[in-house]
């Protein structure tokens, strides 16, 4: 075997062991102590990410990429399923960023999950989670990611439920394991499609031999996977709700990893995208209006973790428009600048939070700008990243993509809303910060504000260095596949810079309306169609499953019971017969003697008639 | 019509009269049904003497038979009017009367 391939193979082999260690111990029936959670599970992350680091040189120093087959797991006529890694520019760059979020997440955790007694279990479903997440990222053959795609999603589940004792916390993640399961239909879909049409799973194989194929239908089942793992428009409201869970899970699952597996999925199948533009519009148009719906609701929400949540979902809709636009690469570096910067901003909400005693309203907080200045500082930052601000990490990716999408042949609509949706970001981001930090303080007099631990300080450290210079090192480092354009006219270069602007100087306007009555009777609707999601989950959560049982009320109890049993079947009878009767009865008084005496009379006549 | 038919057709005909104009007990009432079951049993003996038809012999053995079940079953009645009613006048059985 080649030395590279060989590094590359046994690095992900080492983290694989060094991160399934601690979980091996616990399935034995030793009691843990009581910092397993940090010196044991933590530390497996930490020297997984530093053992990551020797393929990532090596890829950024000789370019790179192997493939490795090993264990053949099934053998059937048609179709065999072997153990197979695929180290590419995807794989080998994106996990030791997860694994560097997943290390600041954990030290996190030690510190805000300390007083659950619990701690040791959730620890170990972190790092399931991860695991499954690494099978996701490194996999070569559906099957595998399959099984990666799963485990993520089963431990998503188990980890939003986690205070379960919580009626809102259950519904939430059955919620996410509902609209997971619907997409899971579609990329079963589209598996099905390739095992039977391109007899493979192998990315390579299925690549080469889908050249003439019109490959719509599989791409459309992997469209609706990616739909309901990352939360695009239709298959949306899991997102929001899945903040029932703690903070870290919330900034480990459904912000920098998770909910990118199905944006993930379609750059690993881009090729088979390329040439297809129905795959391509509806990539767009589903982006496009995913990103502009949740910037929408984040607009009026009051939950800080609903807000930074809505905005992970607007940030994920922009990763599917770049898909839409062919640019898998760009979508990839947004993936990956987008995990420091909202990893942060979840840490800083959970550090919010636990100092404001279990706080999460942002009208009920304020004025933590000098009580909290490390957690607001990084939360500005954060923020600041978030809109694209020059030059720090999202800069690069997201105005990447505003630009390809301002130079290429798109949808108009499309375009324009996913400009008004990067606006309303820059909005959304400047009212967390005016409601969290500035102002005078809406909260209790006793709250215990204190940000001095370094399992807190460090983690919202290192997150904010990877916020500030993350996007920079990615793109100093590696090649970009496609050649960018870069003469546009100064308006469409500024774009993005404009918009943003824009929105930030509305922002403050409204902010500096929130102590003043600007209209007596203000216009309600766009408030509430905001504030309620849209509607959305108010329709189908609530109003279909009502029509559904009322339908079924309908039946059961006013069909079948009251009109076949009672008006036309066996009652109906009796109900008609019974007026007959007491009519009849009171006709006949029951003159016996006088019907007796008529009868007589008859037969003395007939006699007497035939006697003579 | 025959005087033997008229006989019997009048004997049937004045125990009716007695059972329809009956006044205090139900016993003359039934007794009267017994009288037109006799005037029956006659009518039915004298049919096979009458018109020399053998095949219709037994029918007053029948008749008498059932008449025999009836007069049980009237008894019973008077019997279980006696227990309910305290009487056996007819007066105490008004239940189907407005």
């Amino acid at each position: 075997m080649h030395p590279t391939t060989l590094m590359y193979t046994s690095s992900l082999l080492l983290m694989f062991a060094v991160l399934l260690y601690p979980l091996l111990v616990t399935f034995t029936s030793l009691p843990l102590n009581n910092d397993w959670a940090s010196s044991h599970a933590k530390t497996a992350v930490k020297s997984a990410f530093l053992i990551s680091l020797a393929p990532l040189s090596l890829f950024l120093s000789t370019g790179m990429e192997a493939v490795t087959s090993s264990w053949t797991w099934m053998v059937t006529t048609t179709l065999d399923i072997t153990l197979s890694f695929k180290f590419d520019h995807y794989s080998i760059i994106f996990i030791p960023i997860a694994l560097y979020v997943t290390w600041s997440i954990l030290e996190f955790a030690t510190w805000y999950m300390h007083s659950d007694p619990l701690m040791n279990r959730f620890f170990k479903y972190l790092l399931t989670f991860l695991v499954a997440m690494l099978i996701l990222v490194s996999a070569n053959n559906l099957f595998q990611l399959f099984i990666g795609w799963e485990g993520v999603g089963i431990m998503s589940f188990l980890l939003i439920g986690w205070w379960h004792g919580r009626a809102d916390a259950n519904t939430a993640a059955l919620q996410a394991v509902l609209y997971n399961r619907v997409g899971d239909i579609g990329l079963i879909l589209g598996m099905a499609w390739l095992a039977t049409n391109v007899n493979s799973w192998d990315i390579q194989q299925m690549f080469i031999l889908s050249k003439d194929l019109d490959m719509t239908l599989p791409l459309l089942g992997l469209i609706l996977a990616a739909t309901g793992k990352s939360a695009q428009f239709g298959l949306h409201p899991w997102l929001p709700a899945a903040m029932e869970g703690p903070t870290p899970v919330s900034a480990l699952l459904h912000s920098s990893t998770m909910v990118v597996a199905g944006i993930f999925l379609l750059i690993r199948m881009s090729p088979l995208m390329e040439n297809n533009q129905t795959a391509l519009t509806l990539c767009l148009c589903l982006g496009a209006l995913t990103t502009m719906f949740t910037a929408t609701c984040a607009l009026t929400q009051n939950d800080i973790k609903k807000i930074v949540a809505f905005s992970t979902s607007s940030q994920l809709g922009l990763m599917m428009v770049t898909i839409g636009l062919n640019q898998p690469q760009l979508a990839f570096l947004h993936i990956c600048t987008h995990a420091f910067f909202k990893a942060m901003l979840f840490l800083c909400s959970g550090s919010v939070i636990h100092s404001l005693n279990d706080e999460q309203d942002i009208r009920k907080m304020g004025g933590l700008h000098h009580l909290a200045p490390f957690t607001s500082s990084c939360l500005t930052v954060g923020s600041l990243a978030l809109t694209g601000t020059p030059f720090l990490a999202g800069f690069f990716s997201k105005d990447a993509i505003i630009e390809a999408l301002n130079t290429s042949h798109v949808n108009a609509w499309a375009l324009t809303l996913t400009l008004i949706a990067t606006s309303f970001t820059a909005i959304y981001s400047l009212r967390v910060i005016f409601f969290v930090t500035m102002g005078t303080p809406r909260f209790l007099p006793l709250s215990p504000i204190n940000e001095n631990n370094p399992a807190v300080i460090n983690p919202l450290k290192r997150l904010a260095w990877g916020s500030i210079f993350g996007g920079l090192l990615v793109m100093l480092n590696i090649n970009l596949f496609k050649t960018p354009v870069l003469t546009m006219p100064a308006e469409l270069k500024l774009a993005a810079l404009a918009v943003s602007v824009l929105g930030l100087l509305t922002a403050l306007e409204l902010a500096t309306l929130t102590s003043k009555q600007f209209k007596v009777t203000p216009l309600r609707t766009p408030h509430h169609f905001s504030t309620s999601l849209g509607f959305v989950p108010a329709i189908i959560h609530r109003q279909i499953p009502q029509l559904s049982l009322l339908l079924g009320q309908k039946i059961a109890s006013q069909m079948v019971d009251q009109t076949w049993l009672e008006k036309t079947g066996p009652k109906a009878i009796a109900n008609a017969t019974t007026p007959l009767a007491s009519a009849t009865s009171n006709m006949q008084q029951g003159l016996i003697k006088t019907y007796l005496t008529l009868f007589l009379m008859t037969l003395v006549l007939v006699t007497l008639i035939s006697a003579t | 019509m025959t005087p033997t038919h008229f006989t019997i057709s009048s004997a049937f005909l004045l125990g009716m009269m007695g059972l329809a104009f009956h006044r205090t007990h139900l016993l003359s009432a039934l007794l009267c049904l017994e009288a037109m079951m006799l005037a029956l049993f006659i009518a039915l003996s004298l049919w096979s003497l009458q018109l020399d038809a053998t095949g219709c012999s037994t029918a007053p053995m029948l008749m008498l038979a059932f008449s025999a079940c009836e007069a049980s079953a009237g008894l019973a009645l008077l019997v279980a009017t006696a227990r309910t009613h305290g009487t056996g006048h007819m007066q105490a059985l008004n239940l189907l009367q407005c």
